[in-house]
């Protein structure tokens, strides 16, 4: 616990939220997904990562989430050094971002209450609170009235909005989506990084995997660029490539 | 963990419990059919043991008397002897009673040897023990020869040890009996449950995602565990009762056997059955998710 304060107080005195220094990660099976990647991420800021199929898209993503650790580098995350972290500290780790999946994730046998709410029972959160903050995030997304509902009787759409509140109920430092769009119609892509938007606005950092050039365009964001597991492209000032 | 965690937890887990019915009953299912192969074996046990706690009561030393003792003097030795730790009972057999005896197990044909003297056996003192174990055993005896007025001691040193053998050898055996039973009853739930894991793998990676330490993904499949074990426990108990009943009944119709009363066993059983059902049940559910736990999200949907 000393360990995890500690490392809130160094977040507080520090505006890079995501930093990558000379990291590369290669798989047992022989893939190259990141090669010497060097990338600062500010707080507040919003960033797409772009990329084709095996471009390394995914294990960027899963290096910040620590779902994977890198071969040589440093990742440091939210003032943890992945590198260093213990496992038990992961769990708390966690909670300081809200994931967005392309394919949802949600727990089909619970209501999008439940769902939404599964988030803030992980940290022991007060009924009365759960209660408060679900109804905020699902007013939010737009699915108010749906909270009685479960997964199966919702489009595409308010499945991935009901995943967006899951990840922002807790108030995250930072917000991961990946390809949260890959599964929804295009009418619908562009309201969910509306969504994204307006959470970001509010002080959210986000960083979104996507391979949808032209909603990247429309946007007009920072967009780093992934090929071959390195960088070719990073508009650190948010002008559109 | 907070109190309102564990609360929300074991709800989550009597949900889970419904939710994954077939799973309950496949589990519920292989743990009554080991309890109820370990009670077989315990009731077995006991019965054996009770009956050979009746044959050892027929385990008797006998005492010979000097022929100078008189009916006197041979009381005062029973009552020396009676007084030794390790003796249950006696009973004193004068030499009129024993030839007595002797005559009629022997019958008629003999008739003149009596007309004589029917004193000619020595008076004897019946022995029996509390505990037959050898040392007990031997060292009463010792004490018993070193008594003024007895003679010499008859004992069947052989009978006692071929007992005690046999009751050694059943009570290694039904230990191991149980011990491999619970083992089973271990591997079969951990793998009942592993086989539903599929759509319960999806919630573990969620719950890994939005911060779940591993207690608190443990939890619920605690509750279940322990919710196995005592619906377990309970149906064995009641099914045994059944079989062992009718099993009596069956037996009482031969007249020489006798078995213990469930009853005198119940609550031992029943207790059993709870703290194997609650270990077993506990155990396998967490052998079944530690894989699961060490997996993380694209690994854990990867992983079948």
């Amino acid at each position: 616990m000393i360990n995890i304060k500690k490392n809130i107080d160094e977040i507080k005195n520090n505006q890079v939220l995501i930093e990558f220094k000379g990291v590369s990660k290669n798989y047992a099976n022989g893939t190259h997904a990141l090669n010497d990647v060097n990338i600062r991420i500010n707080k507040g800021e919003f960033v797409f990562v772009v990329g084709a199929s095996g471009a390394g898209k995914s294990t960027f993503i899963k290096l910040i989430m620590h779902e994977e650790k890198c071969n040589t580098g440093e990742v440091i995350v939210n003032g943890y050094r992945m590198s260093k972290i213990k496992r038990r500290e992961v769990p708390y780790f966690r909670r300081t971002m809200g994931i967005v999946f392309q394919d949802f994730r949600l727990i089909p046998n619970m209501t999008v209450f439940g769902n939404v709410a599964f988030s803030l029972r992980v940290v022991g959160a007060s009924s009365k609170d759960i209660r408060k903050r679900v109804a905020a995030a699902l007013s939010m997304v737009g699915l108010g009235d749906k909270a009685r509902c479960y997964p199966n009787e919702l489009s595409g759409g308010e499945q991935q909005r009901v995943g967006l509140a899951r990840a922002l109920v807790n108030n995250p430092q930072i917000i991961i989506a990946d390809e949260p769009t890959g599964n929804v119609d295009p009418e619908m892509s562009y309201e969910i990084v509306d969504l994204l938007t307006e959470i970001n606005r509010r002080g959210t950092t986000v960083v979104m995997v996507t391979h949808e050039h032209q909603l990247v365009r429309d946007f007009g964001r920072r967009v780093i660029m992934l090929e071959k597991g390195r960088i070719v492209a990073d508009n650190e000032e948010g002008a559109v490539q | 963990m907070k109190l309102r965690s564990v609360r929300y937890l074991t709800v989550e887990g009597f949900k889970n419990i419904w939710l994954h019915r077939l799973m309950t009953l496949a589990s519920v299912c292989v743990l009554v059919s080991c309890m109820l192969l370990m009670g077989v074996a315990v009731l077995l046990t006991y019965n054996i043991q009770a009956s050979f706690v009746s044959v050892k009561d027929n385990n008797l030393a006998l005492v010979f008397l000097d022929d100078k003792v008189n009916d006197n003097e041979a009381v005062e030795v029973e009552k020396k002897i009676s007084a030794l730790s390790n003796v249950k009972k006696t009973e004193y057999v004068s030499r009129e009673q024993g030839a007595e005896s002797f005559r009629e197990s022997i019958g008629t044909m003999f008739d003149d040897l009596f007309e004589n003297d029917s004193t000619f056996l020595p008076a004897k003192i019946k022995v029996t023990w509390k505990d037959l174990s050898k040392t007990k055993t031997e060292k009463a005896i010792e004490q018993i020869k070193n008594i003024k007025g007895v003679y010499y001691v008859n004992y069947s040193k052989g009978l006692t040890k071929v007992l005690n053998g046999i009751q050694n050898v059943i009570n290694t055996a039904s230990i191991w009996i149980i011990g491999l039973l619970l083992f089973t009853s271990l591997v079969i739930i951990a793998n009942t449950i592993r086989i539903t894991m599929a759509a319960r793998k999806l919630e573990i990676s969620i719950m890994k995602a939005v911060g779940a330490t591993n207690n608190f993904i443990r939890f619920p499949f605690i509750v279940e565990g322990i919710t196995f074990g005592l619906i377990s426990a309970i149906i064995s108990t009641g099914v045994l009762y059944l079989i062992y009943n009718s099993t009596i009944d069956q037996v009482r119709q031969f007249g020489f056997l006798s078995l213990i009363p469930y009853s005198s066993v119940v609550w031992y059983l029943f207790g059993g059955f709870c703290i194997i059902g609650v270990v077993a049940g506990t155990i396998g559910s967490l052998i079944s998710i530690s894989k699961y736990l060490r997996k993380e999200g694209s690994e854990q949907n990867a992983f079948i």
